[in-house]
C-alpha cells in the first residue's frame, strides 16, 4: 500500500493545478463574483465565459494573484503540495488586454527583456521561431511594436507569455484582434500546451469555447 | 521551474530602461531642459560677481542643490507611472521579482542622476566662479547625496504609481523625505567649497549616508507590498 501512495504522489509531483474555491470579488458595494469554483489543470482547460462586466478579467486577475479574493482561496498545487504566492508567478503566463509590450522596444527586444527576466534566454533563435510560430514574420522581428497593428501587438503578447513554457496559462481574450490565420495558430499552440500546462481562457468566442473541456458561466 | 538571479533580473531591467530612455529620451529632455534654463537664468542674474565673499559658499551650494533637485525631479518621478500609463506594469510584475523592479529601476535613477551631476556641477562652479577647496570631498557629498536622492525618489515613485493623481502625490510624499537630505547635501557642499580636508564633509556624509540607508532599507521591506498588492 505504501509503495502505491508513493508511486501516485511521484506520479503527480511537477503538474501544478490550480484549485479556486468559493471565490467572490467586491469593488466598493459592487459584487463582481459570487462564489465562483472549478479547477485549472494539465490536458483539461477551463473556458470562462460570460457577458460584458461580469467578471471574466476579475477572476482571471484572481487566479495569477494580481487581485485577491474578497472571500473564498485560490490554491496552486505542486502535485498535493500548496505553493507559496511568490512561487506562482515563475509558473505562470498570462495574456490579456490589459497587458501591453513595451512600445518603444521591437518585438525581438520584448521577448528578450522577458526571457532574461524568466530565466530562460538562450539566444534570439528560439524567440524569432516563437514569434514565427505565432505569424510574425522575420521581416517584423526588429521593429518597434509602436509601428505594429494591433493584431502583431497580440501575437507579441502571446509569445510573451508562453516563451518560458508556462505551467499555468491564463488567456484573457486571446484572439482579439487576431485575423483567421492568427486564430488558426493560437489554437495549434494551445493545443500543443495543453498536455502539460493548466490553461484557462476568458471569453466569448464560440471557436475559443469549443476548445474547453470545462466552463464556468458567469452571470452578468 | 527556471529563475533566474536577482541580479540578472535587475541587470535586464537597467537595459530595458535605458535602451528605452535612449530610443524616447523623456527624462533626459525634462531633467536636461531644466537644469540648463534654471543654469543659465542663475548665472545671468548672480554671476560670479554680486554675491558677497562670505556669503559665496552657502548660497552657492544651496542654489547648486536646488537646481541639482528640480532637475531630478522633472525625471526621476516618472519612473513607474510610466509603466503604469502603458499598461506594461502588470506584464512587468508577473515576470520579474520586485526587488528586482526596485533595483533595476533604482540604478537606472542613479545613472540619470549622475550623468546630471557630472555635467551641471562643473558647468556650475564654471559659470558662478566657484572654487572648490576640497574636491574629493565634494566628489563623495556628490556620489551619497545622488544616491540618496535616486532612492528616496524612486522609493516615492512606486508608492504614487498605482494612486490616481500621482504626480501631484509626488511632491507631497516626497518633502519629508527629501527635505533632510538636502539640507544635509548643502552643508556638505559647503563644507567641501569651503576646506581641503576631508573631515569637513564627514558629518554631512554621515547624515546623507545613514538617510539613505534608512530610506532603502524601509524601500526593501515596503516595496514588495506596495508593487504586488
Amino acid at each position: 500500500m505504501g509503495v502505491v501512495i508513493r508511486e501516485v504522489i511521484v506520479l503527480n509531483a511537477g503538474v501544478v493545478t490550480v484549485r479556486f474555491d468559493g471565490v467572490t470579488k467586491r469593488f466598493g458595494r459592487q459584487r463582481v463574483l459570487a462564489g465562483v469554483g472549478g479547477e485549472v489543470r494539465p490536458g483539461h482547460l477551463l473556458v470562462v465565459a460570460g457577458p460584458n462586466g461580469s467578471g471574466k478579467s476579475t477572476l482571471l486577475n484572481i487566479l495569477a494573484g494580481l487581485l485577491r479574493p474578497s472571500y473564498g482561496e485560490v490554491r496552486y498545487l505542486d502535485g498535493d503540495v500548496p505553493l507559496p504566492r511568490d512561487d506562482w508567478y515563475p509558473r505562470l503566463g498570462m495574456a490579456a488586454p490589459d497587458m501591453a509590450p513595451y512600445e518603444e522596444l521591437s518585438a525581438l527586444a520584448n521577448l528578450r527583456l522577458f526571457a532574461r527576466l524568466r530565466g530562460c534566454y538562450n539566444g534570439d533563435g528560439p524567440l524569432g521561431t516563437l514569434l514565427e510560430e505565432l505569424g510574425l514574420a522575420a521581416a517584423h522581428h526588429d521593429r518597434l511594436i509602436a509601428a505594429f497593428s494591433s493584431g502583431m501587438r497580440q501575437r507579441v503578447k502571446l509569445a510573451q507569455a508562453t516563451l518560458h513554457l508556462p505551467e499555468v496559462l491564463l488567456l484573457d481574450e486571446p484572439s482579439a484582434n487576431l485575423d483567421a490565420d492568427g486564430h488558426l495558430r493560437l489554437g495549434t499552440l494551445v493545443e500543443r500546451l495543453k498536455p502539460t500546462t493548466a490553461i484557462a481562457v476568458a471569453t466569448n468566442d464560440p471557436r475559443e469555447i469549443a476548445w474547453g473541456d470545462a466552463k464556468i458561466e458567469l452571470a452578468g | 521551474m527556471r529563475r533566474s538571479s536577482l541580479l540578472a533580473e535587475s541587470l535586464a531591467i537597467v537595459c530595458k530602461e535605458l535602451a528605452s530612455e535612449l530610443r524616447q529620451r523623456v527624462a533626459l529632455s525634462a531633467i536636461g531642459l531644466f537644469a540648463i534654463t534654471t543654469l543659465i537664468a542663475v548665472a545671468y542674474q548672480i554671476g560670479p560677481y554680486s554675491l558677497a565673499e562670505n556669503d559665496r559658499p552657502f548660497l552657492l551650494s544651496a542654489l547648486l542643490w536646488i537646481i541639482l533637485f528640480f532637475a531630478s525631479m522633472a525625471g526621476l518621478a516618472r519612473v513607474f507611472v510610466k509603466e503604469e500609463d502603458a499598461h506594461t506594469a502588470k506584464t512587468l510584475r508577473l515576470a520579474a521579482r520586485p526587488h528586482a523592479v526596485l533595483l533595476g529601476k533604482l540604478v537606472f535613477n542613479l545613472l540619470l542622476l549622475l550623468a546630471l551631476e557630472v555635467v551641471v556641477v562643473p558647468l556650475y562652479c564654471g559659470l558662478m566662479g566657484l572654487r572648490i577647496e576640497g574636491v574629493l570631498g565634494l566628489v563623495l557629498v556628490m556620489l551619497a547625496g545622488g544616491a540618496t536622492l535616486s532612492i528616496s525618489a524612486t522609493f516615492v515613485a512606486a508608492l504614487i504609481a498605482r494612486a490616481s493623481g500621482s504626480n501631484t502625490l509626488f511632491p507631497i510624499l516626497a518633502l519629508p523625505l527629501l527635505l533632510p537630505l538636502l539640507v544635509a547635501a548643502i552643508a556638505g557642499t559647503r563644507a567641501a567649497v569651503g576646506s581641503p580636508e576631508l573631515g569637513a564633509v564627514l558629518p554631512a556624509l554621515r547624515a546623507i549616508s545613514s538617510l539613505g540607508g534608512v530610506t532603502m532599507v524601509t524601500a526593501l521591506l515596503l516595496f514588495p507590498v506596495v508593487w504586488r498588492d
